[in-house]
């Protein structure tokens, strides 16, 4: 049975937020464990209305793509642009 | 302009000379026609033949609002002595497949380009895409509205997405073509464009789509999926044609070995003799084919395209797993589906797709390719169970020569549960 | 024609309404908001519908071509079952191209065919005619082209039993963790090789790819002779930096080789952060670390430099498809013009040239002559770093009692 999308975008946004303390940035793998019974592409849809949404961003690390939550870790500035 | 800034560059004034296009050359031009970044981009890229090392940076810059590819940011780590190209990010625009365009595109894009960036492209990226190359991060949101706007083009895959597919010219040129190349590339982008804009997979995944075995687009280095033409009917023989070549009217291999002396073509030493399998011979004035036997390897109708040509009752060969070598060494695509009807809609692919990405996004650790994924899991279980075909002497090149398979319990009649009581009745310990 | 019936509805298929509205260049600050970026967005519309670029002569003819010749180097006719008759020029360009060069390439797509182009897959560019007074007028004009500095800028060629253009990637031009430079490899490489370029000269094609370091975002790994860059340093790590700019764990997290471990470590004024150690004898040298963290970097004048790999192929014909194998292991980035890469691509296409059989692609050759010929032939040392020591090494050994005497055993003897 499909999992309730909203119910999956929250846990998601739960866990990834959860998560951002030690590691910023996570793999779509990552948040398959937010909710083990949702199957992967479930997890990818509510994740990327969850990236429309404004509640979670994109990182590029140039071959792959992985999940932030806006706020934690370096920002593009601090990592990129010089630091002053 | 009259601030332009021109940096000494006597190390690529070197790769001005030489008779093929110098890409010092246009840049200059473009530079003196009054773009700065063009001066700048030549003078770091002088100090990196002087240090013999990179000066860019690379960014985490995905792509714009709610895409997760098609963006790759760029810094310069000189931005004090080449402030132009500070930022100076790349777009991957989504080819028209087999990469037709007409003047009034190009000029349109370059009226577009000039404005909101550098002038530089690409034509084109290895994966296909047109690159556009070079602007600053404010400039990527209003370059993709135009684009969308005003050409109807959109980003194509980066990261861990579907990277955007790519063919060779199919049938509007080539008379082996065996698939409607340009169409599958199509249909195959429009139905997945969620895929290829979002990211879905542990890692990128490519679809590369040659009309014939000849593999013009290298489908089969590179492709997660290779969709390769093929035909299951025989070699159409014109025996006219076929005496035309013996008879020396006709050149072979269409002129392609015109500037050396090779001597009076020899059809059984160049066609006959070469082919792989041996399935031809000449019958008195007739040249004849067991197809059967055929490998269908393309030589023979290389060699004489005017007198044999692919049979009519064509499709594709599917062949998964290419990479390049960066982990586990280099894979080559494997057989998986010796034969499968490609026409539209296409069903009977995308259901194969379907059951090939659920596995993989399912099972495939983050950064693991579909080919690794197949070696780690083995490939009869990826064409048994997950893709539920049949296993074939084609999927394998040998037999393998260790005695070592993993049999599984019901394979054995009665289970691994056994009495051992009963054992023990037979045998005394 | 092509049935297109199936598109009509997808709004790619009419483009050319749009061409013919300039271009407006305040379009996008006009309607885009940054604050509602959803807001009149169009997302996931795809590429244009190829059709709509064919010239008409393709559009007539789409899957009814019989067959094909090549006039001369870089010039195919085609013939069609219609009865139809068209002919293609081939041209090289070095695939950086700036806007001045692709205006120009309009003009003379409006000059001589209809305003249609097409790029190959290996970055050269096509044009079609459709009669032979334009295809005469074609070649004058494009044989007349040059760039200030006197190289053509649409050289004539590339097809049959030569080379074509070089497939490469960005290299110091644009790109993060390059080990050399594309752009000027190529140019360089082509340079020497030109007369390859415009003529039908070798035993069979012979395809050369650059890729600029070992991720290879150019697939070098088939190619009858792949220039690949490669570092031989393992990364800096600037403790007093990487907390600054990097998230340790993602840096860590991009090691393929788990190479990288964490480790709290004092600066000089006595200060501790937590840094990274790199385990230097498992780093392959990929850069994936400075890709996440740009405390991180590798490029090292001394480290970097080429490798050459020879005797792959993609095409079935014959044989099957094979990987290019590693020959030159490495040669140090020559500035500006790459002469020992050049040099020793020369060394190998002459003998290739020499010795192959026609038909034979020079993995072919190789193969049937044996590799210790392959080196003898092309004058070039065998070294220890040819034999495998990586995953799958075992594919590689020579488990038979047949080979060739040659320099290396008379050495010995």
């Amino acid at each position: 049975m499909a999992v309730d999308k909203e119910e999956l975008k929250e846990k998601i946004v739960e866990f990834a937020t959860k998560k951002s303390k030690f590691k910023s940035k996570m793999y779509i793998k990552d948040l398959y464990k937010a909710d083990p019974d949702a199957k992967p592409r479930e997890v990818k849809n509510a994740a990327n209305e969850l990236v429309r949404e404004g509640r979670l961003e994109f990182f590029s690390s140039g071959s792959t793509t992985m999940y932030g939550v806006p706020g934690f870790g370096k920002s593009e500035a601090q990592q990129f642009e010089g630091e002053e | 302009m009259a601030d332009l800034k021109k940096h000494d560059t006597p190390l690529l004034n070197e790769l001005k000379k030489g008779p093929f296009p110098s890409f010092v050359d246009d840049l200059e031009t473009r530079a003196n026609s009054g773009v700065q970044c063009c001066y700048d981009l030549l003078g770091q890229l002088e100090l990196s033949y002087n240090h013999k090392e990179t000066h860019w940076k690379h960014g985490g810059i995905v792509g714009v609002f709610g895409y997760g590819g098609g963006v790759i940011g760029r810094y310069s780590d000189a931005p004090k002595e080449f402030p132009s190209i500070a930022h100076f990010h790349t777009l991957r625009v989504n080819q028209p497949a087999s990469k037709f365009y007409n003047s009034r595109f190009l000029r349109k894009l370059c009226d577009m380009w000039d404005h909101r960036g550098s002038g530089i492209c690409n034509f084109h990226g290895s994966t296909g895409d047109m690159i556009l190359i070079g602007t600053s991060t404010d400039q990527l949101e209003p370059t993709f509205y135009d684009l969308s706007h005003q050409f109807d083009m959109d980003l194509g895959g980066s990261g861990s997405n579907l990277r955007t597919p790519s063919c060779c010219m199919g049938k509007a040129r080539c008379e082996f073509s065996c698939l409607d190349t340009q169409a599958i590339t199509y249909d195959l982008t429009m139905t997945y464009q969620d895929e290829l804009h979002r990211p879905a997979f542990p890692y990128k995944f490519k679809f590369k789509t040659s009309g014939c075995p000849n593999d013009c687009v290298a489908a089969i280095a590179r492709a997660c999926t290779s969709i390769i033409g093929t035909w299951r009917d025989n070699i159409r023989i014109d025996q006219k044609a076929v005496q035309a070549y013996i008879g020396g009217e006709l050149k072979p291999n269409a002129g392609a070995f015109s500037d050396r002396d090779w001597g009076a073509f020899d059809i059984q030493k160049e066609v006959i003799d070469l082919c792989p399998t041996r399935c031809m011979w000449m019958d008195g004035n007739e040249l004849k084919i067991d197809d059967r036997e055929c490998t269908r390897c393309m030589h023979c109708i290389n060699v004489m395209p005017s007198a044999l040509r692919p049979g009519v009752d064509c499709g594709a060969t599917i062949l998964n797993g290419a990479k390049a070598p960066i982990l586990e060494g280099a894979q080559m695509s494997t057989l998986i589906i010796p034969f499968m009807k490609m026409e539209y809609p296409y069903q009977e692919f995308k259901d194969y797709v379907e059951l090939m990405w659920d596995w993989w996004m399912e099972e495939g650790k983050n950064r693991e390719r579909l080919g690794e994924l197949i070696q780690r899991q083995g490939l009869a279980h990826y064409i048994i169970d997950i893709l539920g075909r049949e296993p074939i002497p084609q999927h394998v090149r040998e037999p393998r020569s260790n005695p070592y398979p993993f049999w599984k319990e019901e394979e054995v009649p009665g289970g691994w549960t056994r009495s051992l009581e009963d054992f023990r009745k037979r045998h005394a310990a | 024609m092509i049935d297109t019936s199936m598109y009509k509805d997808d709004p790619g298929y009419n483009i050319q309404e749009l061409l013919d509205k300039p271009y407006d260049p305040e379009l996008a600050d006009r309607e885009y908001n940054p604050d509602k970026p959803m807001a009149g967005r169009l997302t996931d519309q795809g590429p244009p519908h190829f059709e709509q670029f064919f010239p008409e002569v393709i559009k007539k003819n789409y899957g009814k071509w019989l067959t094909h010749e090549f006039l001369q180097s870089g010039v195919i006719k085609y013939t069609s079952e219609t009865g139809d008759v068209m002919w293609v020029v081939r041209c090289a360009t070095p695939r950086l191209v700036t806007t001045n060069l692709l205006r120009e390439i309009a003009d003379i797509a409006d000059k001589f065919c209809e305003g249609c182009c097409r790029w190959t897959t290996r970055n050269s560019l096509e044009w079609h005619v459709t009669d032979e007074g334009t295809l005469k007028e074609l070649i004058e004009f494009l044989n007349n082209l040059k760039h200030p500095g006197g190289s053509y800028k649409f050289p004539i060629g590339g097809t049959g039993a030569g080379i074509t253009n070089i497939v490469h990637t960005q290299g110091w031009i644009h790109c993060h963790t390059p080990a050399t430079d594309a752009s000027g490899m190529v140019k360089s490489v082509m340079d020497d090789m030109f007369e390859y370029w415009n003529s039908h000269k070798l035993p069979a094609k012979l395809r050369i790819s650059m890729a600029c370091c070992l991720n290879m975002c150019g697939a070098v790994h088939c190619s009858d002779i792949a220039l690949l860059g490669i570092h031989r340093k393992p990364p800096f790590v600037e403790d007093d930096r990487i907390t600054g700019v990097c998230e340790v764990p993602l840096a860590i997290a991009a090691c393929p080789t788990a190479a990288i471990k964490p480790a709290t470590v004092e600066l000089a004024d006595g200060k501790k952060v937590k840094s990274v150690r790199v385990k230097n004898e498992r780093c392959m040298f990929c850069g994936n670390c400075y890709t996440m963290c740009p405390a991180m970097p590798l490029a090292d004048e001394e480290g970097d430099g080429v490798a050459i790999l020879a005797g792959g192929k993609i095409s079935n014909r014959i044989t099957r498809p094979s990987f290019s194998k590693l020959i030159v292991p490495y040669i140090p980035n020559e500035l500006p013009r790459f002469d020992s890469v050049c040099k020793i691509v020369r060394q190998i296409v002459e003998a290739y040239e020499k010795g192959a059989n026609k038909y034979e692609r020079l993995g072919d050759w190789a193969t049937r002559v044996g590799w210790e010929r392959f080196f003898e032939q092309c004058n070039l040392p065998f070294t220890d770093k040819s034999i495998d020591d990586y995953r799958l090494a075992y594919d590689t050994y020579h488990t038979t009692t047949q080979f060739k005497w040659s320099s290396h055993t008379d050495k010995m003897m």
